[in-house]
């Protein structure tokens, strides 16, 4: 959508921006008759979780009565609602705008976009599909398109590496035997890379492109080798994790959410050393956030959906610029 | 230089053989670090490579220097150009370009990128006026895109376009995607 100085209503795009709106008040209305309370937890933080490979935008907050202090963009909204379930509000979601900083600005991302996110009580990550399945009925009416229709593909990551590129990961745990995996497909792997780097290597260059666009498909069962709050899979090396995608864009992911609070600790100490190594804003940590996760903490899984990819895929349009009002890099021409 | 960096039509030495980047793009994984995705030719060969590196890679980019040529003629296996400086003529294999035959125009200038002293890639410009030498029946299309109908240019090149343009008219096409961008009255 143009940053245009045209009146709104003489641009195709009021189409588009209508149904933007139609959208976001179905998927507020299926969430708020199933059960979900609606939150709004702030968007300027002085502590996140720590993520090394998400950069965030950092700001000050200057008061001649309160002195001044780094506040942060949220990347997700998951720092805060975590704390309101550990208050017991129950099942919860939320659509707010979310911020990621150093990503390419275009055909899916945004620095600035808008984020759905829902916390299911009592609930793992095989039932999230099943409520991503109903939330996706409810936007279209009946009249779903068949690559937008569930029930969604199911395949497990050990699955598509087996299918896609003859790998069998559970042989391949090491970062040895992936990388000699790597290398014979052709690729360069670097000599620094970790697992992960390898495993992502892979995915990206021969599963992800070629991941069936006509239905909806769910990748679950994740390798525990990359660090997420999902919690772990006893007695194998994947986490409770899925990512949809929906016309080969990455449009959701949901984890049974790890409630073990050292696991918890462990993860902030990890993923904040990365970050302070190769992030270029470190952003403040609560040091005591993992004790929210006390014996009472409910059992339950939380997805976070893109919503501009959403309404980019069922408005038709090639970009997510084309769904967003004054897209960032419209704003970068001025 | 970092991968990061690379941008689309620059060339790199990867395993000691030069290529052209054709596609790039960005990708994060969910929670992974940022990568890019590209697709390479092999000017020598045609032969694609799919590659994905971390943005902070190192990459070793290939200094190339860039020609103005006059296109002269094509044959089955090559592109025949003359340098309009040194009026030295030479070819470029098509084997890597066989595509840009319906795109490039006998006696038109373009630019020849070179590495040691071999061509290496042909530019052609993003969008190129065209004239319309056969116009086909219309036909109806579908109701977004209005009607439209097939023309051929006179590089043979089919393109879809609207109904209302004739032959003999001139054109505006987008050299990457083949697509129909607009008349142009002159």
């Amino acid at each position: 959508m143009k940053y245009t100085k045209n009146k709104l209503e003489q641009t195709e795009n009021f189409e588009i921006i209508r149904k933007r709106s139609a959208i976001i008040t179905k998927i507020r209305s299926y969430f708020q008759t199933n059960g979900y309370l609606e939150v709004e937890t702030p968007i300027l933080s002085p502590e996140l979780i720590p993520e090394s490979t998400i950069e965030v935008f950092e700001t000050t907050f200057s008061s001649e009565f309160h002195g001044e202090r780094q506040f942060y963009l949220i990347p997700s909204p998951e720092v805060f609602m975590k704390r309101l379930i550990a208050q017991g509000s129950g099942s919860i979601f939320q659509i707010t705008k979310s911020f990621r900083n150093n990503e390419q600005i275009g055909k899916d991302h945004n620095p600035e976009f808008t984020m759905l996110e829902w916390y299911t009580i009592g609930s793992d990550y095989m039932d999230s599909i099943k409520r991503t399945e109903a939330l996706f009925e409810s936007l279209t009416n009946g009249n779903t398109p068949e690559w937008f229709r569930p029930p969604f593909l199911q395949k497990s990551i050990e699955e598509v590496f087996k299918e896609y590129v003859s790998i069998d990961l559970l042989k391949c745990q090491t970062k040895t035997l992936i990388r000699n995996e790597a290398v014979r497909l052709g690729l360069s792997p670097n000599k620094t890379d970790s697992w992960e780097d390898i495993f992502n290597r892979i995915f990206l260059s021969f599963i992800e492109p070629e991941l069936p666009k006509g239905k909806p498909i769910v990748l679950y069962n994740y390798p525990r080798q990359i660090q997420c709050l999902a919690k772990e899979i006893k007695g194998t090396p994947w986490r409770e994790r899925w990512e949809l995608y929906v016309k080969g864009n990455e449009i959701a992911n949901c984890y049974t959410e790890e409630i073990d609070r050292r696991k918890v600790k462990t993860f902030f100490e990890i993923e904040y050393s990365k970050k302070a190594v190769s992030a270029r804003v470190i952003s403040d940590i609560d040091n005591k956030y993992y004790q929210i996760f006390d014996n009472n903490y409910p059992e339950c899984s939380g997805v976070a959906l893109g919503v501009d990819r959403l309404i980019m895929l069922l408005t038709r349009s090639t970009s997510i610029e084309g769904v967003i009002l004054f897209p960032f890099s419209a704003m970068m021409e001025e | 230089m970092k991968a990061g960096a690379i941008d689309k039509g620059i060339a790199l030495l990867i395993k000691g053989s030069p290529f052209i980047v054709v596609e790039r793009e960005f990708v994060n994984p969910g929670k992974g670090s940022a990568f890019v995705r590209l697709k390479l030719k092999s000017p020598a060969t045609g032969r694609v490579l799919k590659e994905t590196m971390k943005t902070q890679d190192n990459v070793e980019e290939i200094i190339v220097e860039d020609k103005e040529c006059q296109f002269l003629y094509s044959d089955e296996a090559a592109f025949h150009f003359m340098d309009t400086e040194t009026y030295d003529q030479f070819e470029v294999p098509m084997v890597g370009f066989a595509d840009y035959k319906l795109l490039m125009r006998d006696g038109d200038t373009y630019k020849v990128i070179m590495w040691e002293e071999k061509p290496l890639d042909i530019i052609i410009p993003y969008k190129v006026v065209y004239e319309v030498t056969e116009a086909f029946e219309g036909v109806k299309g579908d109701t977004v895109q209005g009607a439209s109908k097939l023309v051929k240019i006179e590089t043979g090149l089919e393109v879809k376009v609207p109904i209302f343009i004739k032959q003999g008219e001139r054109i505006m096409i987008n050299t990457e995607t083949h697509e129909y961008v607009e008349r142009v009255n002159s």
